[in-house]
């Protein structure tokens, strides 16, 4: 029965109050543990697809007479088009259409950052549109380009301010035995998603097709359909494969826009793929932020007081996310305070990525515990467990369920190394060994639904209009399909990535599609399985269940299924399932800690990471190969982030310098260290019919901390703004030798 | 665009020679070389090793895996680029690539592209040079040249023989250009003499395929001992001074800190 619910709905760190339509769920949760196929470890159920080439993404959508789309970007951080002349353009071989300014959704005369969208040319061919788009005749307006984050903050050119206060800042000060401050940077950093944001757009009729690299099919849906004035049911999005996002593909972008319009006038289908070199420029970012913190703590380690002000580098548009989050939910501290400003700035806009806020703040947060605890000469793993919180310490809600507890219990013997890394240190590389917690959102929420259909071949197909952004979702709705029903996971199958086949689906963010989808699964097998067994028991004597393919009697005799469901001939069984409420009251999050080994080379400033530990608290783990999968990509992700990412802008004129996979260096497989994974595995009583909470994020938030802080571990030295480059690295290293020298204490 | 496959070197008529591909393509791509005409030189440019002569052709693939080169050239080597880089790249090719300043890979109209300004000097210039920065701060990217120029090899082109150091040379007002290769003139041979000991260090940003922030490449032949080095300077850099007598830019003095670390380890590996 579903209703109408009044409710807060958070997608990443983001909340807002609205109205939901939920259905209960009633199901009991499965007993903790592996299970027959939920539990245990399954390869990816369309893996040989993938590696066989079969996989179709956008990029391989080639539909008859496609055209090609180049678009024209802003040169400039700050201009103006006085003037715009697309006849060249329409006069080159080749060409079969050009829009400009106004002519679709994000193609505009006032550029406020460099790569803004001014004009897109489509082609026969991409080499046409390219060589077309560059005769665009344009008269520019140059304007001065505002570019320093602080200098937005103080003149209030802001997108977005937050004041955030629980008890007395000044007072936790006073009460404090030791008090440390400073300033944290973080760089901004690139998706780099393999596959670059595109679309490919068909007029079918009156509907609009879109095949699009997309975190959110029905987001897309909704957004197009209003942007052509469309009845959103007339919009059908197609996303089979998508090649990564990370936050960066949750809406459609002017490239969907420029190819639906470019549809419409040539009547042809159209694809409009940034290169890669665009999607370095445009497809959105992690801002860079500038965290000035302050914590006290009395001499046994409780914390008395955690201020932040933070300023979010936003860029030209985008939103201000939170990276005040972790101080304010970490940890027990009575008297906090923070700030946030999101400075708007004629920069590329930022974009959600993996843990938008949390992965920035997490790094400041917990490099300042460390310096608290250096200052206190208090274990950090000691200082951490002192202020663990049972309870939300910003409005006292009890969590669904956090096991934090025994997240550090099961780091002890990570942590318990160091003694034997620092002990392999020599007198030019330095080890140690660092440690960061993480708090993180991840428990999803309705409405979501999915449908299964069962057939006389007795296999079953899991029909849901959601999306596998690489994740493995298709494999894990199998496994929950196939344990609810009882049957092998060669029987099930799984449908997804097409708005007109299948049922609404929540967005692939926010570490929420498993715990969306996976209950909604769950349900709709649990519909199928009752009508199987209706049947069953209309055809045998008593009551069964049925386990692993068979169909078994209360006496113990065995039935294969075949013979039940081939009485079916081409009826079908057809079971629906949705994802029911989140537990009211109660504060969803996960939960998790790394432990971190590096080594540093204190003459080149060289920094390896050896091992990294992670355990997490994400509830029931559907599929555990998967799992660490999810954490392995999580914390490489962490490592380029923390080691060696970095967009650079020209300081003059706010261009974008690294525009190429060998100027912006993300991690190779030479860069990975020793991953060991441990998931805690307790299913979240109060959470849905399975317990199950997102992984996504959550691996990468801890980890540039844990290195900055095995870094410190190491050398001594205080590295504060990420990424730590050779040059970062040696500036801390002369900071701390500089202390040393003067005699003052290991941390300021 | 033409792709000519002359049969000899006699044969060759302008163009843009194309080997291995792994510098010329990316260049062509970035609108940075424009030519209608390519011309592939793998049938004309020698390839493989023969004691000390090492054809122009050979690829950086065969050149690591030859225990008979010198040691620094093979780390050289084996430090550059991908796997699939060096399958394709050749040695002739590596000692011409173009620098990778960003702005002068995005048209900025600077020193090298004829323009009045280094823009790196006063912008982003973390990956930029330590040494004759003044008029160019770009830095050189190439490893293998690095360690050629420690080796004190000889270059034998299609016109003349000279010592590699002649092949480059740092941009001025009136010549912007970085090689002293005439159009037409390739690179055929090189003659790498034995040294009794040989080494070569790189720092970079990441474990693997990046270009060098620093390299460090030494050399000891009897009592003579040279050091040269990479991504330091707009051209390789053979070290005749010392490394205190760098001129930095505000974000290039962590170079200097590190070269030194590099050098005292080359120079102390040396047998």
């Amino acid at each position: 029965m579903a209703r109408l619910i009044r409710t807060e709905k958070e997608v990443e760190g983001r909340y807002e109050e609205v109205w939901l339509l939920v259905e209960e769920d009633s199901l009991e949760q499965w007993p903790a543990g592996p299970r027959s196929v939920v539990g245990r470890p399954a390869e990816r159920v369309d893996g040989a697809a993938r590696a066989r080439g079969e996989a179709i993404f956008t990029g391989d959508v080639h539909l008859p007479g496609l055209l090609h789309t180049a678009v024209l970007r802003s040169p400039f951080a700050r201009a103006r088009v006085r003037r715009v002349d697309l006849a060249p353009a329409l006069a080159a071989p080749g060409v079969r259409a050009a829009i400009g300014p106004g002519d679709a959704r994000g193609f505009e005369r006032e550029c406020g950052y460099e790569g803004a969208a001014v004009a897109a040319v489509c082609a026969d061919t991409f080499a046409q549109a390219q060589e077309a788009v560059a005769l665009i005749a344009l008269d520019w307006e140059e304007l001065e380009p505002l570019l320093d984050p602080d200098e937005a903050a103080r003149t209030g050119q802001l997108l977005g301010s937050r004041q955030y206060e629980r008890g007395d800042l000044e007072r936790g000060l006073a009460e404090a035995d030791a008090v440390v401050e400073a300033t944290y940077r973080t760089q901004t950093v690139l998706h780099n998603s393999m596959e670059t944001h595109q679309s490919v757009c068909r007029w079918v009729g009156d509907t609009l097709e879109v095949h699009i690299s997309t975190q959110y099919i029905w987001g897309v849906r909704d957004d197009v359909a209003s942007a052509v004035g469309l009845a959103a049911d007339k919009v059908r999005v197609v996303s089979e494969y998508s090649g990564g996002g990370f936050g960066s593909k949750n809406d459609p972008g002017e490239y969907t826009f420029a190819a639906a319009e470019l549809a419409r006038r040539t009547g042809r289908p159209v694809r409009c793929a940034l290169t890669r070199r665009e999607e370095n420029v445009a497809a959105g970012n992690r801002n860079s932020t500038i965290q000035r913190l302050v914590a006290g703590a009395h001499a046994d380690g409780t914390l008395t007081a955690l201020g932040g002000e933070f300023v979010n580098a936003v860029g030209y548009s985008g939103w201000s996310s939170m990276t005040e989050g972790p101080m304010q939910m970490l940890y027990a501290c009575a008297n906090v305070r923070t700030h946030t400003a999101g400075a708007k700035l004629n920069l590329p806009p930022m974009k959600a990525f993996r843990a938008p806020g949390f992965v920035e703040g997490t790094f400041g947060l917990e490099c300042l515990l460390d310096e608290l605890a250096a200052k206190l000469d208090l274990d950090p793993l000691e200082l951490r467990r002192r202020n663990h919180t049972d309870a939300d310490p910003r409005d006292d809600r009890r969590y669904s369920s956090k096991h934090l507890t025994e997240c550090y219990r099961r780091a002890e013997p990570h942590w318990q190394r160091r003694h034997d890394v620092r002990a392999r240190s020599t007198d030019t590389v330095k080890r140690g060994v660092g440690i960061a917690s993480q708090i993180w959102f991840g428990g999803g929420g309705p409405p979501s639904y999915a449908w299964v259909r069962v057939g006389a071949d007795a296999r079953a197909t899991v029909v849901t209009a959601t999306q596998d952004i690489g994740t493995g979702t298709k494999t894990a709705l199998a496994q929950i399909a196939a344990e609810e029903l009882g049957f092998p996971l060669e029987r099930v199958s799984v449908v997804l990535g097409d708005t007109a086949r299948g049922p609404y689906s929540t967005l692939s963010a926010g570490s929420s599609t498993t715990p969306s989808m996976g209950p909604a699964t769950r349900s709709a097998a649990a519909d199928a399985k009752r009508q199987i067994l209706d049947l069953a028991e209309q055809r045998y004597e008593g009551q069964m269940q049925i386990e692993n393919g068979e169909l078994v009697g209360a006496d113990g005799t065995r039935r294969s299924l075949d013979e039940l469901l081939g009485l079916l001939g081409d009826g079908q069984i057809l079971g629906t399932g949705a994802r029911g409420p989140n537990p009211t009251g109660l504060e969803v999050l996960t939960f998790g800690v790394q432990v971190a080994e590096v080594a540093v080379d204190v003459e080149t400033g060289e920094v390896s990471v050896d091992r990294i530990a992670a355990i997490h608290d994400v509830g029931r783990v559907i599929n555990p190969l998967g799992a660490s999968s999810q954490v392995e990509g999580g914390i490489i992700q962490g490592i380029g982030h923390t080691l060696s990412e970095q967009r650079l802008d020209d300081p003059g004129s706010g261009r974008v310098l690294t525009r190429t996979l060998d100027a912006y260096k993300l991690p190779t497989i030479a860069d990975v260290p020793e991953i060991v994974c441990e998931l805690i595995d307790t299913p979240d009583e109060h959470l849905t019919n399975l317990g199950s909470k997102g992984l996504g994020e959550p691996p990468i938030i801890p980890v540039a901390a844990a290195i900055a802080n095995a870094i410190r571990d190491a050398t001594g030295a205080d590295v504060r703004s990420l990424p730590i480059t050779r040059e970062e690295m040696l500036r801390a290293l002369a900071e701390a030798r500089e202390r040393e020298k003067r005699g003052a204490p290991a941390t300021v | 665009m033409e792709l000519l496959r002359p049969s000899s070197l006699e044969a060759l008529d302008g163009g843009v020679p194309l080997a291995g591909g792994t510098e010329v393509v990316p260049l062509l791509r970035e609108g940075l070389l424009e030519t209608d005409v390519l011309v592939d030189v793998s049938g004309l440019v020698p390839v493989g090793i023969d004691g000390t002569r090492i054809g122009a052709g050979t690829t950086l693939a065969a050149i690591e895996a030859d225990s008979d080169v010198p040691a620094a050239l093979r780390e050289a080597c084996r430090l550059a680029a991908s796997p699939q880089l060096r399958n394709m790249g050749t040695v002739g090719g590596n000692l011409l690539q173009a620098t990778r300043c960003w702005y002068w890979r995005l048209h900025y109209p600077c020193r090298l592209h004829g323009g009045d300004r280094c823009h790196a000097r006063d912008g982003e210039h973390r990956e930029h040079a330590i040494f004759a920065n003044d008029f160019c701060a770009s830095g050189h990217p190439s490893d293998v040249a690095a360690a050629l120029l420690a080796l004190d090899a000889t270059l034998r082109t299609s016109r003349r023989r000279l010592p590699l150091g002649e092949l480059y040379r740092l941009p001025t007002e009136p010549d912007r250009r970085t090689t002293t290769l005439e159009p037409g003139e390739l690179i055929l041979e090189l003659d790498v003499p034995h040294p009794d000991s040989s080494c070569y260090l790189k720092a970079m940003d990441r474990k693997r395929w990046a270009f060098p922030l620093v390299g460090v490449a030494t050399a000891r032949t009897g009592t003579a001992t040279r050091v040269a080095l990479a991504g330091v300077a707009p051209i390789p850099w053979l070290l005749e001074g010392s490394l205190d007598d760098a001129t930095p830019l505000p974000g290039t003095a962590y170079k200097v800190e590190i070269a030194k670390a590099l050098q005292k380890r080359a120079l102390a590996s040396l047998s």
